[in-house]
């Protein structure tokens, strides 16, 4: 009875399940402060929902999450402006190319390959790098030593580039090359994986651009959502991938989970939390892994023919 | 007025001859659909229809057995589809080769009172399209001509069949159709949730030692309907507007979880 006939999927699924998917992941989001895409996209794949319909849809539902996470930080005025401006151009012209390759891709047949491999390899690195870092954090903690955070250098190879460009919010006189250049990749990420891309950028613009940390995360969400606007009008104009009803009970859900979800991570550790993230996302990229390696039950598919021949 | 006196006459007359008349009229079928427009809207998790008719003229007597066979096809929109051969490179499962076939019907069933061997010889089945080896799925493209040589192109036609078999597209009753009087006949199929939109037609034969003797048509309409035809037309009919239409909803969202939200 809680059957609900997806449109542009066109399938129909449980809405129940939806709905437990989008609050879960949420919850996770909230708990962690990642932005889930990650998780969902694959998630919506091993539900039977076409990949590129997951990946087209996931990235509308991203818009949603970010507008408020981005506005929460806009009020502690942690973003800035001129650097996402920056990140934003690149990201745009990185979202118009993966569109065109996903929509290239599909016509060869090959889009499924290419997202399930890209998460594969996205997932994997990521999962092992979390699992590393919380497992050393754990150590630590348990040794009683003090958490040392690094800090990074003044100076590294991207001060050298040309084009500099003073970014005041962050304290920065820096080349306009490297966030151009970080923006575009994340940018094609989104548009191929349905995923924010934040796992990415707040690494990169801690270690490479160097801004100060109280600015990441609020930068980061102000780009992540119009550049998965972006890409959500760009797959829609391309690929008719994505499906807004299926959007907006991920969103229900998610902004559900996430309320659970940031008042459960206020209340328990950050280690062992991470390690657990880290584990699950080592079982979705391993879950992957394995549909690409095992052989399948049914070489043969059946897709519809695109364009004329 | 006398010829007034006549007209119950002349009415009498012409219906004793047309009763006459249909005396040596050949058989013929006469059938319809429980459901002529099927509308998937939201709550859609497939379709049972009901073909059901009887046979004019019949020349079945009580005691004889089973004289008449009936056979029902729907058939559903053609496309052309490609289909895909999975390949092991580099250790991961690509699919690698494709052939393309045009006129596809995006759904198929036959229903029979028998096997469709025993209800008629394969000239028929063929001639009249009934049954999976009659489909007739012609290569397009670069592949075509290669493939007509080396024969591999009937593995491809196979798993076509398989593969829509297995989503519930395809199927093949072939006791799908039974007489629930001498002469009345009624057929049940259940469409799956994944039926693709377009014009169904929905055909009736009746065979007697393996000739067709009458066949009988109705149209079937599957088409969205409500939120479910609105949200499909915009997203293929006004992409743009889709995508940003899509874009301000889930602003709007993220905007209302960020008021209902708000701790301060």
């Amino acid at each position: 009875m809680f059957d609900i006939y997806l449109p542009i999927a066109e399938l129909s699924v449980n809405l129940l399940v939806i709905l437990g998917m989008g609050g879960a992941v949420g919850f996770l989001s909230g708990m962690f402060g990642v932005g889930g895409g990650f998780l969902m996209t694959p998630l919506l794949i091993f539900l039977g929902i076409p990949p590129a319909v997951a990946v087209g849809t996931e990235a509308n539902q991203i818009v949603a999450s970010s507008v408020s996470g981005a506005l929460a930080q806009w009020r502690r005025n942690n973003v800035d402006i001129k650097m996402g401006t920056v990140l934003l151009v690149g990201g745009i012209f990185g979202a118009v190319v993966g569109v065109q390759l996903v929509k290239l891709l599909r016509e060869i047949g090959q889009v499924d390959l290419i997202i399930s491999l890209s998460y594969v390899t996205f997932l994997g690195i990521i999962g092992t790098l979390m699992l590393i870092e919380s497992v050393r954090a754990i150590r630590r903690a348990k040794a009683g030593g003090p958490v040392s955070t690094r800090r990074p250098g003044q100076h590294n190879w991207v001060h050298g580039l040309p084009l500099k460009m003073r970014f005041k919010r962050s304290k920065l006189y820096i080349s306009a090359i490297p966030p151009l250049v970080l923006g575009a990749f994340v940018g094609l990420l989104a548009a191929i994986m349905g995923v924010g891309g934040g796992f990415i950028m707040v690494p990169a613009m801690i270690y490479l651009l160097r801004m100060p940390t109280n600015v990441v995360i609020g930068t980061s969400l102000f780009q992540i959502i119009f550049v998965t606007a972006a890409v959500t009008i760009l797959h829609s104009v391309s690929n008719q991938t994505v499906d807004v009803l299926l959007a907006l009970i991920l969103m229900i859900g998610g902004v559900i989970g996430a309320q659970f979800g940031a008042s459960a991570g206020q209340h328990l550790k950050g280690e062992q939390l991470r390690a657990l993230l880290a584990l699950m996302v080592l079982a979705v990229c391993l879950r992957l892994l394995f549909d690409l390696v095992v052989q399948p039950d049914e070489l043969f598919s059946v897709g519809p023919a695109f364009g004329g021949h | 007025m006398a010829w007034r006196g006549f007209l119950p006459i002349i009415f009498t007359f012409w219906f004793v001859s047309q009763s006459f008349a249909q005396e040596d009229k050949s058989e013929l079928i006469q059938s319809d659909i429980s459901s002529r427009n099927i509308a998937i809207e939201s709550n859609f998790t497939g379709e049972r229809i009901v073909i059901f008719g009887t046979i004019e003229n019949s020349q079945h007597s009580e005691f004889e057995k089973a004289l008449y066979d009936v056979v029902v096809a729907i058939r559903g929109p053609k496309d052309t589809v490609v289909i895909r051969k999975k390949s092991r490179i580099a250790g991961i499962w690509i699919n690698a080769d494709s052939y393309t076939f045009a006129n596809v019907p995006g759904y198929y069933a036959v229903l029979s009172t028998r096997p469709l061997g025993e209800v008629a010889n394969r000239t028929v089945l063929n001639a009249y399209g009934l049954g999976f080896d009659s489909l007739i799925l012609r290569p397009l493209g670069p592949n075509a001509p290669a493939t007509a040589a080396n024969g591999s192109i009937n593995i491809f036609r196979s798993a076509v069949v398989r593969i829509r078999q297995k989503d519930g597209l395809f199927s093949y009753k072939p006791e799908g159709v039974v007489f629930v009087g001498r002469n009345l006949f009624r057929a049940t199929i259940d469409m799956p949730a994944n039926v693709p939109v377009g014009q169904y037609a929905t055909d009736v034969y009746l065979l007697r030692n393996g000739e067709v003797l009458s066949h009988n048509r109705s149209q079937l309409k599957i088409h969205k309907e409500g939120f479910e035809r609105f949200v499909f037309s915009a997203a293929f009919d006004h992409p743009l507007l889709y995508g940003i239409a899509a874009v301000i909803i889930a602003i709007s969202a993220g905007l209302l979880a960020s008021v209902m939200t708000r701790r301060d």
